[in-house]
């Protein structure tokens, strides 16, 4: 308790001493944590844009008219007892009648000549992953009564590409912003430590251990970065909170690669937050052990 | 036994470079010996690895007949208080009083406040700064910063105190002050390296002088005179 009391007492020292020092530790660490941690909402905020337009995609199911309803309700639930589909609507001939009249309301002449005998009756297929489509749709192909199987395959591909590449891409860079912090965090400790380098070589000469050189720098690190990534994770939390009261993407966030996995803004920032408030403990634990490291060097 | 062995030490900081070269010598408990060399003979790379700070290239340094080589990382720091330093540029606190600049040795052992009012004072006697315990660095003159470093050097009662051109930058007078504490402190026991290239206070004292050039060992006699 004692030795608590005395690193905080050093601590105070230090801030009182060095405010400069202390304010631009705060800003630069601050701003590095709220840049990660906006980083990573961005990742997210793509990679949910990307989900919501990969929901779109469907495949669309004509019948031969000669194909009863009935029937085509049957393998509707069929369809969706398979696992790997999301959803699947039935679009009666009726319906299908509404749909195009609605398109070309516009159109009268076209719209006259039009009767619902002649559009054929559809299920629209969503699938929880799209990647699997394309193989989806080769199967209804071969199904009885089936006219037509139709679905945007390049379109698809592309956006499974797409969705892939971000996926990657977004975890290289966070990786890599990750790196970048990591030296940021260890160039502002050691410019502190730099300063106090005398009071280093002086203690090391007097005959003190290297646990007691390295404490009081790393007690520092951990405080200036916790309190900076915790100042970062309120403005994360308070965007989470503002975009879960805008309610851009009603289904929530989309993390990582799992298919129709979603999370709650506000969560998601909870747990972004204490990701960043960790990532502050872990970056100030070992940037200040490798900032203080040279002056242990025998 | 030796307290302090050198044995056919050679010290290479680049490959290729010695900057000492098969250096072998003693040091008895209680001896007041020069190490007299100009400037980039090699003294204090002596200091620096009988304190640990550098390991040697080829040989052995030992100190009270254990090697300094095999002592290991964690208990490094002891052996540091067994051995005090004083340096040409003081290395002193400016942001701390005499007082505290002594008190730092034994800060970092984690001595008791009280503790600390018994040693220090008596310190500070001992180098004639009581007067100046509540001064700051910058208040003292040349001689005095090296006397509070001399006291803060003597803080864990050391076996050994090694001065590294501790008078290289002080006056005439102070340095005869500075000579006179470390004779005082060797008559009490402790073992005085004093490495410098002043042959005024090399000559006045007539003690052993062990005279280093190139990084060889060029003499070592007792009451030896130097002529830089």
């Amino acid at each position: 308790m004692a030795r608590i009391f005395k690193v905080w007492g050093n601590l105070k020292k230090y801030l009182e001493k060095e405010k400069l020092m202390s304010i631009s530790n705060f800003l630069v660490m601050g701003i590095t944590f709220l840049l990660l941690g906006l980083f990573i909402d961005t990742i997210v905020l793509s990679q949910t844009a990307l989900r919501y337009l990969e929901d779109q995609a469907q495949i669309t199911i004509f019948f031969k008219d000669s194909y009863t309803e009935d029937q085509i309700l049957a393998l509707k639930k069929n369809i969706e007892d398979d696992s790997r589909i999301a959803s699947v609507t039935y679009v009666s001939k009726e319906e299908a009648l509404r749909i195009f009249k609605e398109i070309n309301k516009d159109e009268p002449v076209l719209l006259e000549s039009i009767s619902s005998s002649i559009l054929p009756a559809s299920l629209e297929i969503k699938a929880k992953n799209i990647s699997n489509l394309d193989s989806l749709a080769n199967e209804y192909k071969a199904k009885d009564g089936v006219e037509e199987v139709r679905f945007y395959k390049d379109v698809v591909q592309r956006f499974a590409s797409v969705s892939r590449g971000v996926y990657i891409v977004g975890f290289v860079l966070v990786v890599i912003f990750f790196i970048i912090s990591y030296s940021v965090i260890i160039s502002a400790l050691r410019t502190s430590i730099n300063s106090r380098g005398k009071e280093l070589e002086i203690m090391k000469l007097v005959g003190a251990s290297d646990s007691y050189i390295k404490g009081p720098f790393i007690y520092e690190g951990v405080f200036f970065s916790i309190i900076s990534s915790i100042a970062a994770a309120i403005m994360i939390l308070l965007l989470g909170v503002g975009m879960d009261k805008l309610g851009i993407f009603s289904k929530g966030f989309s993390v990582g690669f799992i298919p129709g996995f979603f999370i709650n803004p506000i969560i998601f920032s909870i747990v972004l937050a204490f990701v960043l408030i960790l990532s502050g403990f872990i970056l100030g634990y070992f940037g200040s052990s490798a900032a203080v490291k040279k002056y242990l060097k025998y | 036994m030796s307290q302090i062995e050198f044995s056919n030490v050679t010290k290479e900081y680049i490959p290729g470079i010695k900057v000492l070269e098969n250096v072998s010598f003693s040091v008895n408990n209680e001896e007041f010996v020069f190490i007299v060399g100009p400037s980039g003979a090699g003294k204090s790379t002596i200091v620096c690895l009988l304190i640990g700070e550098e390991k040697p290239t080829e040989g052995d340094i030992k100190f009270n007949g254990e090697s300094v080589l095999e002592i290991p990382r964690e208990e490094m720091s002891s052996l540091r208080r067994k051995i005090g330093v004083v340096f040409q540029d003081y290395k002193l606190l400016d942001s701390k009083t005499v007082y505290d600049n002594v008190a730092v040795a034994l800060e970092v052992v984690d001595s008791e406040k009280e503790e600390m009012n018994n040693i220090i004072p008596n310190i500070l006697s001992l180098v004639g700064l009581s007067k100046q315990k509540d001064s700051y660095p910058r208040q003292l003159s040349g001689g005095e910063k090296q006397r509070a470093a001399i006291a803060r050097a003597l803080a864990h009662e050391p076996d050994v105190l090694v001065a590294d051109e501790a008078t290289g930058m002080i006056d005439p007078d102070s340095t005869d002050g500075v000579v006179e504490i470390l004779e005082k402190i060797n008559s009490l026991g402790t073992t005085v390296i004093m490495c410098t290239h002043d042959e005024r206070i090399v000559n006045k004292l007539k003690k052993r002088v062990i005279r280093i050039e190139k990084g060889k060992i060029i003499s070592d006699k007792e009451g030896g005179k130097y002529r830089g």
